[in-house]
């Protein structure tokens, strides 16, 4: 797990916090994999399908708008316009030595995905238990989802995560 | 060049691209040197500045195509692969742009080949949009370097071509050196572009064709799109833009690994979910209609649970997506939803619900029994509360009950809330009329109009077994009598299916008891053992028929509006109002049966039309029944067959009413519903058994009540 309200890491918070993080952490139970949509071809398009796991989880509106948004960066990534033709023709002029120095819409686009994961991480899944990985990471096949159980050794449950085992040994083991 | 992990170094894979190297490189300096300051004096020296720009372009697209990772997917991790790889389907079938395309599984990267992709055995990867592996870059060409492999070939063409004639330029300037060394070398630099220019060529004129066509070398060597249509093309503009004009693709491997600051720390949020939101849900699609049914299921059981009725649980997950949906309609559950109700689902074709697997469980056609029985219930049990004693079973679980007994309570209000659930299942309670159920069911309705817990006992106890088994319904323990409140809880249990002949005895055995109730004999109860009935669709053809027609009569007779003439008819009306759900199909079974093994009076009544009875008839049952008449009305409508008979006489009583009553059922799918439900009911309730008390449960009016057996063991009690 990384980093995931470990209260004994030492890197982590002070000790201060370190009673209650020690007795309630998280603990990777499943993932959940969004798969891609192709009814449009290869172009990047993931699939707006909620899936069964996450029901208990999140709001399905909440799900269908990241996806939604970042089916959207990637349609811009990809989209081929004077830009992207600009791009190109420089590039070529350059002998591809641009490359070195600049980076291509796409990548640019990319790190606008990534920050955006990582806000949405922070405001809506992980408050949830979630966790959505980029899907670059996974050659863009997948939104991977990782979902989370409350594993709270002091026995007192989390009101949020009904689905985890009060008391020792939080239901789902880390995989 | 991929990384390749693990793989010894082999010198033969780079002689290709060594070669092409060399040559390239080679020649063209050769080129440069000799033959150049020559044409710059002679012609002009923008030959080899022109020569140099288009040199450098062609070094370039061969660098990036032999050193830019093609598009390598990564492995796979662990966690995506959920099924073994023994297990996991070889192909996955996706659509696109209308076309079926298959994805393959890998089992070297653990995933299904996204579409285009393919892996390459050189270089041991999966590579995005696979075209080839070229040997004279040694590497792959896939997404991501195949525009610099296109722009390679063309400038390489481009070049050779341009060496080959300014070379063929200077030697025709220096014709009278030609044994110079300049000369030579030029000549040499010539032949050699002219022995590439071939091959070159041919495959940068293939390229081309490839790119306006949107294809790979991989689908074209293939032959996968030959003679079909690619669903990967965009128009010849579109896929020559995209090659060129496209911004590069990134690179999945070997990207920094993106450090995890987001910590995820319970507690944790959850979403608010809604029953209705559930069941809503549910009539959303295919899709989601399976996720909602456990979501539904387990609404449905919280409610039940918390209910104090102790409500029956809700029947197995499959069935409930049809219950569901009618879930919200429960909620607004009116007296006349029982009306309401058949108009909420389609009604099903009538063959189908004949079909063996139609009914995923006897629960499902449990319900509809429960609907209708639970609304004749509901106004029988109105008066014969105090004086039922089985009356504290819930008994009528609209749902089939696969809980212990336990779970009954007399909360016949309740129960009806579930009921319109079963209702949506038309086809479920079809299918419980199916084979010996429809007679059976139809039989057990009219026992089971008495609103006894037996009748309700019978239908959980059909519904446990999760098939179609009308055991219960012929449980002399759980025999519907309405005309006496049954001591306890039926003692026999379901124990199967029941043969239709076995029940037709059954049948005739309570409608001896029936006949001997009436005459104040107690008449004995059902002890047939019951055996698994082999064939589930006996007569099915009869029934079919017989519930067609029966259909046809009940949609040309009107309801009758109350009335008072029959008290009796009335209980009578409540008996068989679960018969009445069975009505299309337990009439024409119960005339069948009735025809044939009673081969009495009731049965010779097929003659008078089933709606022959006089309107005042089922009227008047209707308004015994103590309730809204609507809801009883259907239940009543469904026995026609035994209406019909009752005109003839009042001692024919249970078909008479029944026919009555069928007037009075409108929508089909009550009727149906009503049939199948009545089965259900009827069955457990041991008509012989019923005593011959002059106070059905279902009303205190209630006269003797007489026990009618038809065909496929259904017993119908009619009140006299």
């Amino acid at each position: 797990m990384q980093g995931l309200g470990l209260g004994t890491s030492g890197d982590m918070l002070g000790s201060v916090h370190s009673l209650q993080e020690l007795r309630r952490s998280a603990s990777l139970a499943t993932k959940v994999f969004v798969q891609r949509d192709y009814s449009d071809g290869t172009t990047c398009q993931f699939q707006t399908k909620f899936p069964p796991e996450l029901e208990s989880r999140i709001e399905r509106q909440l799900f269908e708008e990241t996806v939604k948004t970042l089916n959207g960066f990637y349609a811009e990534a990809e989209k081929i316009g004077g830009s992207s033709y600009l791009e190109g023709c420089l590039a070529c002029a350059t002998a591809y030595f641009i490359f070195l120095c600049m980076e291509t819409h796409y990548e640019k686009v990319l790190k606008k995905i990534s920050k955006y994961i990582q806000d949405q991480n922070e405001k809506i899944y992980a408050p949830r238990g979630l966790l959505l990985t980029d899907p670059l990471e996974r050659g863009m096949r997948v939104i991977e989802i990782s979902i989370y159980e409350d594993r709270c050794s002091s026995g007192s449950s989390s009101s949020g995560s009904s689905s985890s085992s009060s008391g020792g040994g939080g239901g789902a083991g880390g995989r | 060049m991929p990384a390749a992990s693990g793989k010894r170094f082999k010198p033969s894979k780079y002689v290709p691209v060594s070669a092409a190297a060399i040559f390239l490189v080679g020649a063209t300096t050769l080129f440069f040197a000799f033959t150049c300051p020559g044409l710059s004096l002679y012609v002009s020296p923008i030959i080899p500045a022109y020569n140099a720009v288009v040199f450098l372009f062609v070094l370039a697209n061969f660098s990036m195509a032999t050193f830019m990772d093609p598009g390598i997917f990564p492995r796979a991790e662990e966690d995506e692969d959920k099924e073994d790889d023994f297990r996991a389907p070889l192909y996955k079938t996706v659509e696109i742009k209308g076309i079926q395309v298959r994805m393959k599984w890998c089992a070297t990267c653990r995933f299904y080949r996204p579409p285009r992709c393919s892996h390459c055995s050189v270089c041991d990867n999966c590579v995005e949009e696979f075209d080839h592996h070229c040997p004279w870059v040694n590497n792959c060409i896939g997404r991501r370097n195949y525009r610099y492999f296109f722009l390679f070939l063309l400038s390489l063409t481009t070049h050779i071509m341009g060496v080959f004639g300014f070379g063929l330029l200077y030697v025709l300037y220096q014709v009278e050196e030609l044994s110079g060394v300049r000369m030579a070398v030029t000549m040499v630099v010539m032949c050699v572009a002219g022995l590439f220019f071939i091959p070159v060529a041919g495959l940068t004129g293939f390229h081309v064709v490839l790119v306006a066509r949107g294809r790979t070398t991989n689908e074209q060597v293939t032959g996968k799109f030959r003679g079909g249509v690619n669903p990967f093309t965009n128009g010849c503009c579109k896929n020559v833009s995209r090659v060129l004009c496209s911004s590069p693709a990134p690179r999945y491997l070997g990207r920094p690994k993106a450090e995890q600051t987001v910590l995820v720390r319970p507690p944790f949020l959850r979403p608010e979910v809604s029953d209705g939101q559930i069941t809503v849900k549910i009539m959303d699609n295919g899709i989601q209609t399976e996720l909602k049914r456990t979501k539904s299921k387990g609404s449905l059981e919280v409610t039940e649970s918390q209910s104090a009725d102790a409500e029956p649980p809700p029947p197995p997950k499959p069935d409930l997506s049809r219950y569901t949906g009618l879930r919200t309609h429960l909620t607004l559950a009116t007296t006349e939803d029982s009306s309401l109700l058949g108009k909420d689902s389609p009604p099903t074709p009538t063959m189908y619900k004949y079909r063996p697997g139609y009914s995923s469980s006897s629960s499902s056609a449990a319900l509809p029994h429960s609907t209708s029985a639970k609304l004749s219930r509901v106004n029988s049990l109105k008066e014969p509360n105090s004086i039922c004693e089985s009356g504290h079973k819930p008994s009528y679980r609209s749902e089939p009950s696969l809980e212990p007994e336990s779970f009954r309570s007399p909360t016949f209000g309740k129960s009806f809330h579930f009921d319109p659930l079963s209702s949506g299942s038309r086809s479920s309670s079809l299918k419980s009329a199916q084979g010996t159920g429809f007679e059976t069911g139809h039989l057990q309705s009219i026992r089971s109009e008495g609103t006894t817990s037996t009748s309700y006992k019978s239908l959980v106890n059909q519904t446990r077994n999760g098939s179609l088994s009308y055991d219960s319904l012929l449980t002399p323990s759980d025999s519907p009598d309405f005309e006496s409140v049954q001591a306890g809880p039926e003692p026999d249990p379901p124990v199967g299916y029941t043969s239709p002949f076995l029940s037709a005895r059954i049948a005739q055995q309570r409608e001896t008891d029936l006949h001997g109730r009436f005459a104040g004999a107690a008449s004995p109860k059902h002890a047939a053992p019951r055996e698994p009935s082999p064939v589930r669709y006996d007569n099915l053809s009869r029934h079919i028929v017989a519930s067609i027609q029966e259909r046809e009569k009940l949609l040309q007779q009107p309801p009758a509006p109350g009335r008072e003439e029959d008290a009796e008819l009335a209980d009578s009306g409540i008996q068989s109002t679960p018969a009445s759900s069975n009505a299309p199909r337990t009439s024409s079974s119960s005339d069948d049966s009735k025809r044939s093994p009673l081969g009495k009076n009731p049965l010779t009544r097929p003659a008078l039309p089933r709606f022959g009875k006089p309107e005042p008839p089922p009227a008047l049952r209707v308004r015994s029944l103590g309730s809204p008449d609507q809801p009883a009305a259907p239940h009543l409508g469904k026995s026609v067959s035994y209406s019909s008979q009752k005109t003839a006489s009042q001692a024919g009583g249970p078909e008479t009413e029944e026919v009555a009553l069928q007037p009075l059922l409108a929508p089909k799918d009550e009727v149906q519903m009503r049939t199948a439900y009545s089965k259900s009911n009827g069955q457990p309730k041991s008509l012989g058994s019923a005593p011959p008390g002059p106070v059905p449960l279902s009303s205190p009016t209630r006269g003797g009540v007489k026990k009618v057996s038809g065909v496929g063991g259904t017993t119908y009690e009619i009140s006299v």
